[in-house]
């Protein structure tokens, strides 16, 4: 095994040179990113995009309207869920105020996963037996159609990859251009999470002949809810 | 694994043999280059996308020493293990040791061609560790025992009805081979093996050099799991996987999506900052990265073939390679398949006599440096890598004695003049429609499969003077 500095200083030989002390300069990027002229146009792009992945998507202005929305989609299909397993609905600590009280009003409890057991591994069967998970976006992305989710002592990165299905609820004016403006807001937080989740779709893989096919791993349903004020 | 010990001829004739392969992998190819062509459109100005990425890649190359310097002191203040790997045994004793400290029987891998490289996995079996592959075409030629055929989609070759069969005694009932049944069967199986894994390896797309970052690119999620659950996370990186920063990752990963399948992003990409925040509730607390040399710094030294190392392994030169559309990747025999496989493979094993092949692997049609998103010119890079092969004196016999012939009657005008007369003469017996058609060996090695044209009743030299004489 090599120590940093022999394997370093075999490199800066190889190139001919010292290792430079100075950040080298910066390459000129200068290709033209795809841009949006407003948050209006960013979301429905955003949504034509996310529909295109396979994913179902809603905007919303208010509880009632998430509240709605929910039960479009999801029916009464969580009574039944409850009646097998009262954590199937997993949750990060907090989310968006219109959700909490949407979920509420349904009467639709949420087990919190970063309090639902002390050990990680019992952590994980609660989220592989749950059939939601419902989490937050930290940004999505226009052009992809991609949420993109940090980690936090207070979330949980295996919400929104264990259960079946992945609902997550974003502010219209979270929703980005394209990869590059998200990554610039990446570089802003100095230093990141330990983790930052990009997610455009559902799970998926073409291994098989070519054939698509949804959900080998990840969740197979990813359902989006746009928060607009 | 049975064809890395047959010879090259032996393989191309399975292959050539083998129409299931052939025609699975020119429609797979076929797709995947469609794909990508949309999705390169789609942006407008791919050339230009290119020329950033190239720039990019050279840059991170000509400085990699400072970058990965960097990268290992972002990773290291924050705790992590590095560990620095000068070949392929080191980086494998790394792992079977942390492997071996925790006591680990159970590990889940995600694509990692650096872990092909290094032959992982055999050496953990031996130890009595369980060792899965959690990317579905990963799993199918591991239960296969294949090597991969395709840098994107390892189990290209094999059809469903294979794929059932290596499933079932899994199973222990029969399988049905329609995908969603064979995936599903791969969704149940894994979970219980992701629950309870101990130790999680990881490849990695990208190394962020200035936050000591690692990113990774899956479609299915595995590589999400294995970064996720398990208590202890390896990711095995070679070392010219950097980039410097946030800035240019935004390039660089829109190529890979786009070149690889012509996604506009893969379903998930992820960016790790390890080891875990100790409040989080997921996430692996101890992290060791095993940063791999296996002779790249001999290559960055090689200033003719260094620009190999721009690689971002996307396998779009893959798809338009007449011969790996003919033959796919077993043919090759190396771990690294494709035009980007035959330069490295033999830079990377330092080996002519067991790799010597590769770089005749190509028609030097060009299609290749033409797909390339980072403008690698692997075309150039083949005939230069047959150069250097001449130059080392692992020709074989056959071609040297033709050469030598040629420079003989080449230096000799006389001589060749004779020799061209009685070629057109001796030449009737094996010509039809005016072109050579057999003969004895060796020019029968050419002419089973080819014709060459016919020697020229009146030798260009001939005609010359006979131009000089009229005027
Ligand atoms: S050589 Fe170019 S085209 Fe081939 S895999 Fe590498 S980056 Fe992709």
């Amino acid at each position: 095994m090599s120590n940093t500095s022999d394997f370093i200083s075999n490199l800066a030989s190889k190139l001919g040179r010292p290792t430079p002390t100075e950040p080298p300069p910066q390459v000129e990027l200068s290709v033209p990113q795809y841009r949006l002229s407003n948050t209006e146009e960013r979301v429905s792009i955003f949504m034509q995009n996310w529909q295109a992945l396979g994913g179902k998507g809603a905007i919303v202005r208010s509880a009632d309207e998430t509240l709605q929305c929910l039960k479009a989609w999801f029916g009464e299909q969580p009574i039944t869920w409850f009646k097998e397993n009262s954590q199937a609905l997993l949750a990060w600590d907090t989310l968006p105020t219109i959700a909490e009280s949407a979920f509420s009003s349904l009467n639709w409890p949420l087990t919190r996963y970063s309090q639902s057991a002390f050990d990680p591994r019992d952590r994980y069967s609660i989220a592989a037996n749950a059939e939601l998970g419902i989490t937050g976006s930290d940004w999505g992305i226009s052009l992809s159609g991609t949420v993109v989710v940090k980690s936090d002592p207070l979330r949980g990165r295996a919400i929104s990859l264990l259960p079946p299905r992945h609902l997550s609820f974003i502010e219209s004016t979270q929703i980005q251009d394209n990869l590059f403006n998200v990554l610039e807001e990446v570089a802003a937080l100095g230093s990141p999470p330990a983790a930052i989740e990009m997610i455009s779709g559902p799970s998926r893989t073409s291994d098989i002949e070519m054939d698509l096919s949804i959900g080998v791993h990840g969740p197979i349903e990813v359902y989006v809810i746009v928060i607009d004020h | 694994m049975t064809m890395y010990n047959q010879t090259t001829d032996e393989r191309v004739d399975k292959a050539l043999a083998n129409s299931f392969l052939r025609q699975a992998t020119r429609r797979a190819t076929d797709r995947l280059r469609n794909n990508k062509y949309k999705a390169a459109d789609e942006l407008g100005n791919w050339e230009e996308w290119r020329a950033a990425g190239e720039a990019i890649r050279k840059n991170v190359i000509s400085n990699l020493d400072y970058y990965l310097n960097q990268l290992i002191e972002q990773m290291e203040k924050r705790g992590v293990h590095v560990h620095l790997a000068k070949t392929p045994a080191d980086a494998v004793t790394v792992v079977r040791n942390i492997v071996r400290e925790h006591n680990a029987k159970n590990v889940l891998k995600s694509k990692s061609m650096i872990s092909e490289e290094i032959h992982l996995n055999h050496a953990l079996e031996e130890d009595g560790v369980e060792v899965v592959e959690t990317d579905l075409g990963e799993y199918i030629i591991q239960i296969a025992s294949e090597p991969p055929s395709h840098i994107i989609v390892p189990a290209m070759h094999k059809t469903r009805q294979q794929v059932a069969d290596l499933f079932e005694p899994i199973a222990g009932h029969a399988l049905s081979s329609d995908t969603p049944t064979l995936t599903r069967f791969v969704r149940t199986q894994m979970r219980e093996k992701f629950l309870r894994g101990d130790i999680g390896i990881t490849g990695c797309n990208f190394a962020v050099a200035s936050t000591g970052s690692i990113v990774m690119v899956t479609n299915e999620g595995n590589g999400r799991m294995v970064s996720t659950l398990p208590r202890v996370q390896i990711t095995l990186m070679g070392m010219e996987r950097i980039v410097p920063s946030f800035r240019e990752l935004d390039i660089l990963l829109n190529l890979l999506a786009r070149s690889a399948t012509g996604q506009r992003l893969s379903s998930y990409t992820t960016i790790l900052t390890p080891p875990k925040n100790t409040a989080d509730p997921d996430g692996p607390e101890e992290y060791h990265l095993v940063i791999l040399d296996h002779n790249r710094s001999e290559i960055l030294g090689d200033k003719l073939f260094r620009s190999s190392l721009n690689c971002i392994r996307c396998g779009a030169c893959f798809n338009v390679c007449p011969v790996y559309r003919q033959l796919g990747g077993h043919a090759y025999g190396s771990v690294y398949s494709g035009p980007i496989g035959s330069v490295i493979t033999p830079l990377l094993e330092k080996d002519w006599k067991k790799w010597g092949h590769l770089p005749y692997f190509s028609s030097l049609c060009g299609a290749c440096s033409e797909a390339c998103p980072v403008r690698i010119p692997l075309h150039d890079l083949l005939v230069k890598l047959r150069m250097r092969k001449t130059q080392s004196g692992h020709t074989p016999q056959v071609e040297r004695q033709i050469f030598k012939a040629y420079r003989y009657f080449f230096t000799r005008e006389k001589t060749l003049r004779r020799a061209l007369r009685l070629g057109a003469r001796l030449q009737w017996p094996f010509v039809r429609n005016q072109r050579i058609t057999g003969g004895p060996p060796p020019l029968s090695n050419w002419t089973n499969s080819r014709t060459l044209p016919m020697v020229a009743p009146k030798p260009f030299m001939q005609l010359w003077a006979d131009l000089k004489n009229k005027r």
